[in-house]
């Protein structure tokens, strides 16, 4: 059965108007004024402001800390106009020339995310016995210096869709700064949770930011700070590591841990974790880097040790010759041979400095994998946590600088 | 910096169509992209243990691997493979029928499928749902002419063949239904796709709507096995082996003339030389920010003055990474549309009033239909919505994540209390995106994704018949979700190759 559809009174007048559509149209379009065309949305203004492709600023102020071998970065916009908002726990991702290098190194942001209105944020740099950057910003950054910095960038923070409202935060050394960032929020009402730091400490002269934790403590009542000292005893202190115990002691069910401080901390915790038979949600830990010993790493191929690869690196029309240690990740040799490539968290997690290998092999450890599916098939590689194992050829994308 | 036949500006699913076609006809081609991965919207993101699905919900014709549909048979043909998982329904939609009773159906693929469930929901409207299903095909096959024939197709083959296309083509859907007699509960039902076109039935072209109806209820609706980055990393390592170059985190900037010629792209990583540019970016971008003033013609202001800064679809989505699986959860259906009522007049007109009227939103499992797609243990979802311009433009960057989470937490809520699904004690991984993150993900105007509204007198057909006329500028054509196929992940490949074929007929009769 042929059907025989009619909108209109009379189907040929509705075939009249499918034939007219386009006329339609046009006599729409000419009736329209010819305005200059503008491109100019307040969304995409307030997402320009909140994900800059970086932020300029200048050093502030440098304030030391006495017995921890660190200082802090107080920082203002270059232009006195606000910085990216950001939730607390959040870092910058700094890009520094040293020498012949371009490098970049994340910083969990210690200051409050409402001072970043007023264009004022601030990072807090500790010595480590051969930190390549970190020696560099200790020894030379002063007042008035340019510094370039990413956006604010990370998941460490804290959500109330997801997380109860009380956080135990587990800190060790420099580690302390999103939890201090995140204590003043909640003091400020930013945020809104309850907060318990144990912040670990070799001893009381090692404790940073003690003054303001403290002060902090006393001002709001959702914020806790349980200092535990492994070299030292004294009154009202803990003392010894952060263990199991010690965490159930101050917590307040439900509870999530939140995790920030250096590598050996981390491996102690993994256990003392373990016993609290936490489900994973209520465990995060902000990012750690990649291990510096790994020609120790279970999974790495000896015959790779103590050599040196020679790595081709495209970049749009560009391309270098550069050597590249297998013991090293391949960014450091990228930013080693002075490319600008793109990088934030060293970790291999967040996949900024995602880059594809067109030959060669590498190793790339488990507990920093983190690249999607597909770029693991078709051998997409995050060179910040990633290692040469042969002679490679690499394509690496640009990075978004000022002009 | 070496020469290109063609620069495709924007490696989104136009931007990889149109750079694959090129390439597949031996051009040589460069595609910059803005970010440090391809897709656009068809990417992934990691949370902790999970992959994120961004955006797809559902693309059609794909078909069987036997009997293939146009964007199965385009990846075969550009030599991309992709592990397709079927989608096993239509959709369930919870919500109230027009007369305010409640609704909550759910449709199966396949026409006889479809009519067979309507039957049951709607006694007796068999007859009028096969006749429905009559006029569908003619009306998609009328459209597949025309859409071959580049802006010529011929009125009297239209005539003998697809007259009531060409009785119906120019009317809105509503209007359509209303002249068959249609039950009202039977166009309740079928409305449920208005979100996809992102304009309601009384504005919706009809010819429009059944084209994508038809390619959903025949031939399924299919998802890659490892998020839409499967897809489109699997073009770009084509593109790869074609000989393509691939810059990615290049910005273009400007398009560069040769009097009324272009003839390159300033780019972020340097100028580069081209015969010819393909940009998979909004029309008013390219015309405000990238091509000098004297050069653009009347007609496209006018043009750009008449769609009046309409764009479609500003996306709101809620990521949830749960360590519960889906049959823990109760989830059976891959996509539940819950709304407050089927009318899409109304719902859009909710939508549009903000957080206090919005309560529209799709929510997808991935397990369902890839039960493996996260950890064992665990399974994952998004909810989409839409937003309005007002809401997502007066708002401070510190008021933001309260709002977009209280927008998050309602249909997480919603959720539990229409489809009894709860997931809010399992979430472990969450993460809300806004108008704010697409518009500075994509760069579109207000972080829309669907271009410009394709209501009435600009929808898909009235900007095929003008594709000679539309953007004239020599060597220069914009591709993509506001080109002339309208919005959705199938229409943007579809339009990546047709504005490709054009550049190249374009090269082809210049050299001449």
């Amino acid at each position: 059965m042929a059907i025989k559809v009619k909108v209109g009174l009379i189907g040929a007048l509705d075939m009249l108007k499918f034939k007219n559509m386009a006329k339609v149209r046009e006599n729409v379009i000419q009736a329209a004024p010819a305005n200059e065309i503008t491109a100019d949305y307040a969304i995409n203004n307030h997402a320009k402001a909140l994900h800059p492709d970086f932020q300029e600023l200048v050093i502030d102020k440098v304030i030391e800390h006495e017995g921890a071998g660190a200082k802090t970065f107080l920082m203002r916009s270059k232009d006195g106009g606000p910085l990216a908002y950001f939730r607390a726990g959040q870092y910058l991702s700094l890009k520094l020339a040293i020498g012949g290098s371009s490098v970049s190194r994340p910083y969990s942001i210690s200051s409050a995310p409402k001072d970043a209105l007023k264009g004022v944020v601030s990072v807090t740099v500790r010595s480590n016995p051969g930190g390549f950057a970190a020696g560099y910003m200790l020894d030379e950054f002063k007042e008035g210096d340019a510094v370039l910095s990413s956006g604010p960038q990370g998941n460490f923070y804290y959500e109330p869709l997801r997380d109860p409202e009380h956080i135990v935060a587990l800190a060790g050394g420099s580690g302390i700064t999103p939890f201090l960032s995140m204590a003043q929020a909640i003091a400020d009402g930013t945020e809104d949770f309850d907060l318990t730091i144990l912040f670990g400490s070799r001893t009381r002269e090692n404790i940073l930011f003690k003054e303001e934790l403290d002060e902090l403590a006393a001002k709001c009542s959702k914020i806790h700070v349980v200092h535990v000292l492994s070299d030292e005893k004294a009154d009202g202190f803990e003392n010894g590591f952060i263990t199991a115990d010690l965490i159930r002691k101050y917590a307040k069910a439900p509870y999530s841990v939140f995790v920030c401080g250096p590598e050996a901390m981390y491996k102690f915790l993994v256990g003392e974790l373990d016993k609290l038979g936490l489900p994973k949600k209520n465990i995060r830990c902000e990012m750690l880097g990649v291990t510096k010993k790994i020609a120790e790493h279970d999974g790495f191929p000896v015959e790779a040790k103590g050599k040196t690869f020679a790595i081709k690196v495209r970049q749009g029309a560009a391309e270098y010759d550069i050597k590249a240690s297998a013991e090293e990740p391949i960014l450091v040799a990228v930013e080693r041979a002075g490319i600008t490539a793109p990088s934030r968290c060293r970790s291999g997690e967040c996949g900024w400095c995602r880059s594809k290998v067109l030959s060669g092999t590498y190793f790339a450890p488990a507990e920093n994998e983190n690249r999607r599916w597909a770029d693991v098939r078709w051998d997409y590689i995050h060179p910040c946590a990633t290692f040469p194992t042969s002679d490679m050829v690499i394509e690496v994308p640009a990075e978004y600088v000022p002009k | 910096m070496d020469h290109y036949d063609i620069v495709v500006v924007g490696a989104g699913n136009a931007g990889l169509s149109a750079a694959l076609h090129c390439a597949v006809e031996g051009k040589k081609v460069l595609l910059i992209e803005q970010h440090n991965l391809p897709g656009g919207c068809a990417t992934s993101f990691r949370r902790g243990r999970f992959e994120f699905e961004p955006s797809l919900h559902e693309l059609c014709d794909i078909g069987s691997a036997d009997d293939p549909a146009e964007i199965r048979q385009m990846m075969m043909d550009y030599g991309v493979e992709v592990d397709w998982k079927e989608v096993p329904d239509c959709f369930r939609i919870i919500t109230k029928y027009s007369d305010g009773s409640p609704m909550d159906v759910s449709m199966p693929f396949g026409c006889e499928n479809f009519i067979d469930k309507m039957e049951y929901y709607v006694p007796g409207s068999r007859a009028k749902m096969e006749e429905y299903f009559e006029l569908l095909n003619e009306t998609m096959a009328g459209t597949a002419y025309i859409s071959n024939s580049n802006g010529h197709a011929d009125s009297n083959v239209l005539k003998e063949k697809y007259p009531n296309l060409l009785r119906t083509g120019a009317y809105p859907v509503s209007k359509v239904w209303k002249a068959m007699g249609m039950p009202q509960k039977c166009c309740d039902i079928m409305s449920t796709y208005w979100g996809y076109l992102g304009v309601d039935m009384d504005r919706m072209a009809f010819i429009h709507y059944c084209n994508m109806f038809m390619k959903y209820v025949l031939r399924a609706a299919y998802i890659p096995a490892h998020t839409s980055h499967e897809i489109s990393n699997a073009m770009v390592e084509r593109l790869r082996e074609l000989g393509a170059d691939i810059w990615y985190n290049c910005r273009a900037e400007e398009f560069l003339f040769d009097g009324d010629q272009l003839c390159g792209v300033r780019t972020s990583c340097g100028t580069v030389t081209c015969d010819y540019a393909l940009a998979n970016i909004n029309p008013d971008i390219i015309y405000a920010k990238m091509v000098p003033k004297e050069l653009i013609p009347e007609r496209e202001k006018k043009l750009s003055a008449a769609r009046g800064k309409n764009y479609s679809a500003r996306m709101f989505t809620v990521y949830v990474g749960l360590n519960k699986t889906a049959e823990e959860l109760g989830i059976k259906d891959y996509c539940i549309f819950m709304a407050d009522t089927s009318g899409s007049v109304q719902e859009y007109k909710n939508i549009l009033g903000g957080y206090d009227r919005n309560n529209f939103s799709i929510f997808l499992c991935n397990n369902i239909v890839n039960p493996d797609c996260s950890p064992a243990g665990t399974s994952m979802g998004f909810f989409t919505s839409m937003g309005n311009r007002e809401e997502w433009s007066d708002l401070s960057p510190e008021d933001y994540v309260a709002y977009k989470n209280k927008y998050a937490k309602k249909f997480i809520r919603m959720l539990k209390e229409r489809a009894g699904i709860d997931i809010e004690p399992y979430i472990e991984e969450i993460c809300v995106a806004t108008p704010w993150t697409f518009a500075r993900y994509l760069g579109t105007p207000e972080g829309s994704v669907y271009g410009y509204e394709t209501a009435e007198w600009d929808a898909m057909m009235a900007r095929m018949m003008m594709l000679n006329e539309d953007y004239p500028i020599k060597g220069l054509r914009p591709i993509g979700a506001a080109g002339p196929r309208g919005d959705g992940y199938s229409s943007a490949y579809v339009c990546g190759r047709l504005m490709a074929r054009l550049a190249l007929r374009d090269l082809k009769e210049e050299r001449r």
